[in-house]
């Protein structure tokens, strides 16, 4: 996939699986790079521009092994900014499908 | 890489920023070090999939330079985000640089002209002292006076106007820098 797209794309995966529970940043790449491949440093860069923004707050947790993590949490702002990324996306997606199912039938 | 290859040109490469700034960030790449350590990941493996940290951090500084330009309106600040962003590619030497330089020569050249509406008055005084009758001490007066006006109220609008466009030209980095980061 165009490496340019995936970018955006991040930002949104991002912030659903954060709204979905609290999360560290090693489990947010890993359950990213599962679906796709992505240079993982760069979801870093990214939680953290998120934080400045007010969408995440952050906390450290022990765990029983290894070192204390540092969890994300979605905000109310940083909800109302993911609920308008997902209405863009799906109006987005639904366009290209159907360019896709009435150019070729897939 | 190893970790301690990879943190340590990480660092270097972030030292414009401040320590606070950098030392959060080089934890959270430790972090990630250390647990995928812990998950029987050698530090090369995770190194690799990090990506270069040279990538990383130009994506680091652009983020860094827009948001000082945003919490510190200043000329240079702007020039700093705008140069931050352009090193994220190619792409953004036309879509970034050419809009920034365009946008800052046509403001400099309306302010040119407000500075010459400004400055007319003495030009006229210059020009033709204070003429001996009245008819033509009228015409120099209310034409300086006119043109002094005219000088000052561009001067204001154009303000004004420089400070939408800073912003606005805020928002299109910060897009630009979501959309089509790095390569």
């Amino acid at each position: 996939m165009n490496v340019q797209f995936k970018k955006g794309v991040l930002e949104l995966c991002v912030l659903v699986l954060v709204a979905q529970k609290d999360r560290y940043g090693y489990e947010l790449v890993a359950s990213i790079s599962e679906k796709f491949h992505i240079a993982e440093g760069t979801v870093y860069p990214l939680l953290r521009r998120l934080t400045t923004e007010g969408f995440f707050i952050t906390y450290l947790a022990e765990s029983q092994e290894g070192p204390p993590r540092k969890y994300y949490q979605l905000t109310d702002k940083g909800r109302r900014y993911m609920n308008d990324l997902v209405l863009e996306w799906k109006i987005f997606t639904r366009g290209v499908n159907q360019i896709i199912e009435e150019g070729i039938g897939l | 890489m190893t970790r301690r290859e990879f943190m340590d040109e990480l660092d270097r490469l972030l030292r414009e920023l401040p320590d606070k700034d950098r030392l959060d960030i080089l934890a959270d790449y430790t972090e990630h070090f250390l647990i995928g350590v812990d998950r029987g990941k050698s530090e090369q493996e995770i190194a690799d999939s990090l990506g270069s940290p040279r990538v990383l951090a130009r994506e680091i500084l652009a983020g860094y330079r827009i948001h000082q330009a945003q919490s510190n309106a200043s000329i240079s600040n702007m020039t700093r985000a705008v140069l931050a962003t352009v090193s994220l590619g190619f792409f953004n030497l036309v879509f970034v640089l050419g809009p920034f330089v365009g946008l800052i020569a046509v403001l400099i050249g309306l302010f040119a002209v407000a500075l010459a509406l400004l400055l007319t008055p003495i030009g006229l005084f210059l020009k033709y002292g204070i003429p001996g009758n009245a008819d033509e001490q009228y015409l120099v007066l209310f034409s300086g006076m006119a043109s002094f006006g005219l000088g000052g109220m561009l001067a204001i609008g154009l303000a004004r106007l420089s400070r939408w466009l800073y912003r606005q030209f805020l928002r299109y980095l910060n897009f630009n820098v979501r959309m089509i980061r790095g390569k």
